[in-house]
C-alpha cells in the first residue's frame, strides 16, 4: 500500500515539475537589471502591465544599489541580465551590449542631441536609448536669496559672496549643504566643477576623447593650476571659511533634502532626480531656483548638466533580445513615458511626449541658457567610480592631502592605475 | 573449482574499505566547495583578470603591489586595530555576561534575551539603527549629551576615522557579546554542580574557585571556540563597518574585507583576490597562534 503511495505520489510530482518546465518555457522571462533606486516602483507597475498585456513574456526587474559593480559579478558568473540601465565603456569596447543604431522607430523620436550623447565614440554606434534628460547645478531658497538681496552668482567670487552673506545674516542656515557621508554627491561635485573645466575648455566631443584616451595634455589632472589643483583648493576655501554645513561629512542625502525642504540650507548641489525628494518633505515648498555652477577657474563660464538620463540597453548575450524590445516598445509609448517623466520629474528625450515634469522648468530652462551645458564623465575608467572621487574628497575635508596640488597628484594616480587596468 | 566466497565474507572484505567509501561523499563535497574554488583564486591571484576581459599571468605582481599600496596597508592596520579592540572586549564582556547570568535571579531569561538580540538582527540593520543614534547633531544620543554638556557639541564622532573606528569597535561588541555569552554559558553550565560544591567545602571563596577551577576548565572548551571565532570575525569583518561608515570617512575606517570588494568592482579581480589569499593568512597566523598556546595549556593542566 505504502508503496502504492509512494509511486502516485512521485507520478504527481514529475507531471507537475514537468508541466512547469514546459510552461516556464513558453514563456520567455525578461530579465531587467537596473540602478535607478527612484524608478523601481514605477516600474514593477509598469512590468505588472505589460505581463498581464503580453503573456508569453514574463519581465522581472532586480535593483542592486551598486548596479555598476554588480553587473561585472553577474556577468563573470554568466548571469547576463536581458535589459539593463548600467552603461559601461569596457563593455562596449568588448561588444558586450547590443547595437541599437538601426532602431528607427525609436530615433525618430528622439532629439538628436540626446541621440549625440547616447553615441559610443569608439565605435559611433547607439547601444543605449535615454528615455530622459536630467540636469544638475546649485537648487537654491528663493526667499532666502530674494530676502538678502542676493543674485544667481556667475563667478567663483559671487558665488562665495552670496556664501558669506548667508552665513553672516542667516547664523541658523547652512551656506551650502552637502550630504558628504554619501560619497557619489561629492563625486558629482568633481565631474560637474572640476571635469566642467575641461568639458567647457574641448567640448562635448573633445573632452570626451580626451577621458576616453587619458590624453594627459588635456585633462592636466595633477598640473600645478590644473582643474584638480584648484577645484580641491576651492572646496578647502569653502570648508577653512565654514561656508558648508558643518556635519559635512556624517550628512546624508536625506539630511540634505530635508535642510533643504525646511529652509535650514540656502543651497544644495543636486539634479533634478533631487526635486521629487524634497517637494515629499515639504509639498508647499515653491520657492526653488535652479542655477548652473559657478565656474572654479577665472574667466571661464558657469557650467550645468544637461545630460541623458534613463538609459536602457539590451545585452548582446541576451536569448530573448526580441522580448526585450517588445518590453521597451512599450516603455516607449508615449503615455507611459509621459507617466515615467512627470514621476522622475525629467523632461523626455522624445519629441512626442509633452510632459508637465516639474514646478522649476523655466528656472531650469533658464539655467540651461546662462551656463555650459555639460554631460557626466561617462568615458571614465570603470575601475575608478564617482564614489571613489568622492571619497577622495572626504579625504580632503578631512585634512589628508597637505596642499590641493598633492590631492592633484592623488587623484590623477588613481585615475591612470584604473584606467591602465581597463585598457590592458 | 573455487567455491564463490560466502555472503558474510564478502561483506566482511567490503567492511574493510566501508569506511573510505563512506567518506566519498564528504570528500567530493569538500573538494567542490573548497579546494577547487581554492585552486582557483590561487591561479586568479596570479593574474591581471579585470573581471571582463581575458586574464594574463602575471607571477606575483599582484602581491608585491599590495605591499607596496599604502592603501592597502592602512587597511591591514585598521582591519588589526579592529581586531585587537574588538575580540578582547567581545571575551571580557562574554565571560562577564555569562557568570552573572549563570545564577538564578528573576528576570534573568530576559536578561540573557537582551543580551543576546542583537546578534540575531541584521548587521546592516544594526549599523543603520546605531547610525542614527550617533550621528551628530541629528543623532538621538549627540542630542542627549549636548543637553546634558553643552561642550559635547563639538564631537564629531563618526567624522574623524580615529573616532569612527572606536564606535566601530564597541557598536561590534555590543552586537555579538551575546554569542559569545551563550558559548561560555554551555561552558559554565556543563561544570558539574559537585566540583563547586567541593571547592565550597574546602573553604574557596568565588574568585578563588572561579581562578583555580572554572576558568581552567572553560579554557579547554568555550575559551577556544569563542577566541578563535571572535579572531575570525574580527579579521573579517564587513557589515558593521560597510552600515555605519562604508568604510569612511574618506578610506579611513575601510578594512581589507571592503577593500577587496571595492577591488574585486573594480577592473582589479586578479588582484582582489590575492588581497583575499593575504588575509586568508592575516587570520591564519593569530588563529594557529591561539590554537597553540590552547594545545600547551591543556598539556599543563
Amino acid at each position: 500500500m505504502l508503496k502504492r503511495i509512494a509511486t502516485f505520489t512521485m507520478a504527481v510530482l514529475l507531471i507537475v515539475g514537468l508541466s512547469l518546465a514546459v510552461g516556464a518555457e513558453k514563456r520567455a522571462a525578461v530579465k531587467l537589471f537596473t540602478g535607478k533606486v527612484e524608478t523601481v516602483e514605477w516600474m514593477d507597475d509598469l512590468i505588472k502591465r505589460f505581463n498581464k498585456e503580453n503573456p508569453g513574456i514574463v519581465v522581472e526587474q532586480e535593483y542592486q544599489k551598486d548596479a555598476s559593480n554588480v553587473i561585472k559579478v553577474k556577468l563573470a558568473s554568466g548571469d547576463v541580465p536581458d535589459i539593463t540601465t548600467v552603461w559601461d565603456q569596457g563593455f562596449a569596447d568588448m561588444g558586450k551590449y547590443l547595437d541599437l543604431s538601426n532602431e528607427a522607430r525609436w530615433w525618430s523620436r528622439i532629439q538628436p542631441a540626446i541621440r549625440d550623447m547616447c553615441t559610443d565614440l569608439r565605435s559611433g554606434k547607439q547601444y543605449r536609448i535615454a528615455t530622459n534628460m536630467t540636469m544638475a547645478g546649485l537648487f537654491y531658497n528663493k526667499a532666502i536669496f530674494a530676502e538678502l538681496g542676493l543674485k544667481e552668482a556667475t563667478t567663483w567670487e559671487e558665488f562665495k559672496a552670496n556664501l558669506k552673506t548667508i552665513k553672516q545674516k542667516r547664523p541658523g542656515v547652512a551656506p551650502l549643504f552637502m550630504g558628504g557621508k554619501e560619497s557619489w554627491m561629492l563625486g558629482h561635485l568633481i565631474e560637474f566643477m572640476a571635469h566642467g573645466v575641461i568639458k567647457q575648455q574641448y567640448g562635448a566631443m573633445g573632452s570626451r576623447q580626451a577621458f576616453l584616451a587619458n590624453d594627459d595634455s588635456k585633462l592636466r589632472f595633477d598640473a600645478v593650476g590644473g582643474p584638480m589643483d584648484i577645484f580641491a583648493s576651492r572646496i578647502l576655501e569653502l570648508k577653512n571659511e565654514g561656508l558648508l554645513n558643518s556635519d559635512f561629512l556624517t550628512a546624508t542625502y536625506d539630511n540634505q533634502l530635508e535642510a533643504f525642504a525646511t529652509g535650514k540650507a540656502a543651497m544644495i548641489s543636486q539634479g533634478m532626480w533631487a526635486l521629487s525628494g524634497v517637494l515629499d518633505k515639504n509639498p508647499d515648498m515653491k520657492e526653488i531656483g535652479f542655477s548652473p555652477y559657478p565656474p572654479i577657474v577665472n574667466g571661464a563660464k558657469p557650467v550645468v548638466l544637461a545630460a541623458e538620463d534613463s538609459a536602457y540597453l539590451i545585452m548582446a548575450e541576451s536569448k530573448h533580445k526580441d522580448e526585450a524590445k517588445k518590453f521597451l516598445d512599450y516603455l516607449f509609448r508615449p503615455e507611459n513615458l509621459k507617466s515615467y517623466s512627470e514621476f522622475l520629474k525629467a523632461p523626455s528625450s522624445f519629441t512626442d511626449v509633452q510632459a508637465d515634469w516639474g514646478p522649476i522648468k523655466d528656472s531650469v530652462a533658464q539655467a540651461l541658457k546662462n551656463g555650459i551645458n555639460i554631460g557626466f564623465t561617462t568615458e571614465g575608467p570603470s575601475g575608478f567610480s564617482g564614489d571613489d572621487a568622492g571619497r577622495m574628497v572626504q579625504e580632503l575635508y578631512m585634512g589628508k592631502y597637505r596642499t590641493s596640488i598633492e590631492f592633484a597628484k592623488a587623484y590623477k594616480a588613481a585615475w591612470d592605475k584604473a584606467w591602465k587596468a581597463a585598457n590592458k | 573449482m573455487k567455491r564463490p566466497a560466502s555472503a558474510p565474507a564478502m561483506l566482511r572484505k567490503a567492511g574493510s574499505h566501508l569506511h573510505l567509501l563512506m567518506a566519498v561523499p564528504a570528500l567530493l563535497l569538500f573538494g567542490f566547495f573548497f579546494i577547487l574554488p581554492l585552486t582557483r583564486g590561487i591561479w586568479l591571484s596570479l593574474t591581471d583578470w579585470n573581471g571582463v576581459s581575458k586574464a594574463s599571468f602575471v607571477g606575483l605582481q599582484n602581491f608585491v603591489d599590495f605591499f607596496r599600496d599604502p592603501r592597502a596597508l592602512h587597511d591591514v592596520l585598521i582591519t588589526v586595530l579592529f581586531a585587537l579592540g574588538s575580540a578582547p572586549l567581545l571575551n571580557l564582556f562574554g565571560l562577564a555576561y555569562a557568570l552573572v547570568l549563570d545564577h538564578e535571579f528573576r528576570g534573568r531569561n530576559l536578561v540573557r534575551t537582551i543580551v543576546y538580540l542583537p546578534a540575531i538582527i541584521s548587521p546592516l540593520i544594526m549599523g543603520y539603527i546605531w547610525y542614527f543614534i550617533l550621528q551628530p547633531q541629528r543623532g538621538v544620543l549627540w542630542q542627549i549629551a549636548t543637553s546634558v554638556n553643552p561642550a559635547f557639541s563639538g564631537g564629531n564622532w563618526l567624522a574623524g576615522p580615529r573616532g569612527a573606528l572606536v564606535v566601530l569597535i564597541l557598536v561590534n561588541v555590543w552586537q555579538y557579546v551575546g554569542m559569545t555569552m551563550v558559548v561560555y554559558l554551555a561552558g559554565l553550565q556543563s561544570i558539574s554542580s559537585e566540583v563547586i560544591e567541593a571547592c565550597a567545602i574546602d573553604g574557596a571563596g568565588y574568585f578563588q574557585t572561579l581562578r583555580h577551577v572554572v576558568l581552567p576548565i572553560l579554557l579547554s572548551s568555550s575559551v577556544k571556540i569563542n577566541v578563535i571565532t571572535n579572531i575570525i570575525g574580527s579579521l573579517s569583518v564587513f557589515d558593521v563597518i560597510m552600515a555605519l561608515t562604508e568604510g569612511g570617512p574618506g578610506y579611513g575606517t575601510e578594512s581589507l574585507s571592503i577593500y577587496i570588494m571595492r577591488m574585486c568592482y573594480g577592473s582589479f579581480t586578479g588582484y582582489s583576490t590575492a588581497v583575499a589569499l593575504v588575509l586568508f593568512v592575516i587570520v591564519l597566523i593569530p588563529v594557529l597562534i591561539s590554537l597553540g598556546f590552547f594545545r600547551s595549556a591543556e598539556f599543563e593542566a
